[in-house]
């Protein structure tokens, strides 16, 4: 089974600043992380890989430094990562950016399965993933929970939505997106960390894998971002326990476990 | 862990580089020259597993990985319940293998980043969530008496709770205690000493200057005008609890390494 996880390295904050001239997100001077969602979907191509065999390809599409997340994806057992990068793809969004990202998928070849963290935690669109399919003509599942099982010709997979989850099947090659509950990434070894570290990481242009330039960039955009604000301030909820002191501190410290606070 | 008391070994901290470093080749550069240099001491280095919640490397294996030399008996890994349980077996696997015997069993701190074993990885089943009792339970079942197991004591957190739990720690296993940071003579210190004369304790003295850590650590806010020396407050340690080992935490290798070799002083004079 041949894999490839669509990556994206974002800031690594939740307070993130907003050029109000480009109404881009600002990323220059802030610590880039990863795309936590992405951690689960790297994670379930590892997981498939060892039940099935095959290549899990970690790809983005960014600036240089980008690497760095591919290199952390080889470090938890990607096999290998492609970083999309050049000034022409600058500015694009999520349509030019998937258009890209299908694009290095057909170039990468004989890929039966793309998977993407069902979001990017700086962008919030959740639409890349489907935008990839869309551009690819591939089957698509979003929301994906579990993998009920694999065969050499497609999945069973169960997709979460509000009141519970569909059991779909979805035949090679699909693109699927992924949520928290389906796996829990595992953590960089020193081992992992040391060869990836070692990683070459090929840097591809638009032009090495045909891209059609009027479909990147600002030009290949539709998306105009007419306005920007901060969202409301999150409204805290509270919680009382009832019962005696005891009770309650144990039901209190039972959740604070839960969520691994404790 | 009475030996190391009895010969005045030093038990030394060390953190290994954390997940996030950018410049990992430094960091492990400079993990090898601390335990190396812990190792020519004669000391005992005490590694850390993701302290604070902080996601690091682990302790076993930096030390496999970078090839150093485990002496026996002179390395000590902390060991928390935020792991796999695969990653738990791995562990102790691996620290079989390259014979380190001395593990600290904490609760430890989570983080979002970090799994946590569940009871029935530890295969506990009086339990809503894994704790060290369960974890020391867990270990000596499945490895018997090959690791000489710590556990920590907060003499910051409510008395009967904490001394309610020390015993089960006991029961459960644990052979030795390391204390949080203490910087003066502490009652609750002296009450477990009472309670267990016979028990080797280890107690933490702070040496970093940063007071608000050290707040953090125990709990209560200590005025950051507070005069603290590290060096001498060590001294001092070593006066009150004769009896007691000692756990250097954040210490200094450049400004402080070489001071501590004097500072293991008891009444009758320089040792």
């Amino acid at each position: 089974m041949k894999i490839v996880v669509c990556i994206k390295q974002v800031p690594a904050t939740s307070d993130a600043k907003i050029d109000p001239e480009t109404k881009r997100i600002v990323r220059e001077g802030v610590k880039a992380v990863l795309n936590p969602f992405d951690t689960y979907a790297v994670e379930e191509a590892v997981q498939l890989r060892a039940r099935f065999g095959g290549e899990v390809i970690a790809l983005t599409m960014g600036p240089e430094r980008a690497a760095i997340a591919l290199k952390e994806c080889i470090s938890v057992g990607a096999d290998r990562g492609v970083l999309h990068a050049d000034r022409a793809i600058a500015g694009s969004d999520t349509w030019a950016t998937s258009y890209v990202l299908s694009q290095a998928i057909l170039a990468i070849g004989g890929v039966d399965l793309v998977l993407c963290g069902k979001q990017a935690i700086d962008g919030d669109t959740a639409q890349v993933g489907p935008g990839i399919a869309a551009h690819l003509g591939w089957l698509q599942a979003t929301y994906v929970m579990k993998v009920d099982d694999a065969t050499a010709t497609g999945l069973r997979v169960r997709r979460m939505h509000e009141d519970g989850y569909d059991v779909c099947d979805v035949d090679f090659p699909a693109v699927l997106t992924v949520v928290k509950d389906i796996n829990v990434p595992r953590i960089p070894t020193l081992r992992g960390r040391l060869a990836a570290e070692k990683a070459e990481i090929p840097v591809w242009k638009p032009a090495d894998i045909g891209c059609a330039p009027e479909l990147i960039g600002l030009d290949g955009s539709p998306t105009r971002v007419v306005r920007t604000q901060p969202p409301p301030p999150r409204s805290g909820t509270t919680t009382v326990l009832d019962g005696s002191a005891r009770d309650s501190a144990r039901a209190l410290v039972a959740e604070l476990r839960r969520r691994s606070i404790l | 862990m009475r030996h190391h008391i009895e010969n005045r070994i030093y038990h030394v901290e060390i953190l290994p580089p954390k997940q996030d470093t950018e410049k990992l080749m430094d960091d492990l550069a400079a993990f090898t020259e601390k335990f190396n240099r812990v190792m020519a001491s004669g000391y005992c280095a005490c590694i850390t597993d993701n302290a604070m919640g902080l996601l690091a490397f682990q302790g076993h294996e930096c030390i496999e990985e970078l090839g150093l030399e485990a002496k026996p008996d002179q390395v000590m890994i902390h060991l928390n319940t935020f792991h796999t349980k695969a990653n738990l077996d791995e562990i102790l696997a691996t620290c079989k293998r390259l014979g380190i015997a001395n593990l600290l069993v904490i609760s430890g701190d989570g983080s979002d980043r970090l799994p946590k074993l569940s009871p029935a990885d530890v295969g506990a089943t009086d339990t809503a969530a894994v704790t060290s009792v369960e974890l020391l339970r867990y270990i000596r079942r499945e490895h018997g008496s090959f690791f000489h197991l710590g556990v920590a004591f907060n003499p910051y957190e409510p008395a009967d709770h904490e001394d309610e739990k020390m015993e089960r720690k006991l029961a459960a296993g644990a052979e030795f205690v390391i204390t949080q940071p203490i910087i003066e003579r502490n009652a609750r210190v002296d009450a477990l000493l009472r309670k267990h004369p016979d028990l080797p304790v280890i107690v933490e003295a702070w040496m970093s200057k940063k007071l608000h850590l050290l707040s953090d650590a125990v709990g209560y806010t200590i005025p950051e005008d507070t005069a603290f020396d590290p060096i001498a407050t060590l001294k001092s340690l070593h006066l009150i609890y004769p009896k007691c080992g000692v756990y250097l935490s954040l210490l200094g290798f450049k400004t402080q390494y070489d001071l501590i070799k004097d500072t293991w002083v008891v009444e009758g004079g320089a040792q």
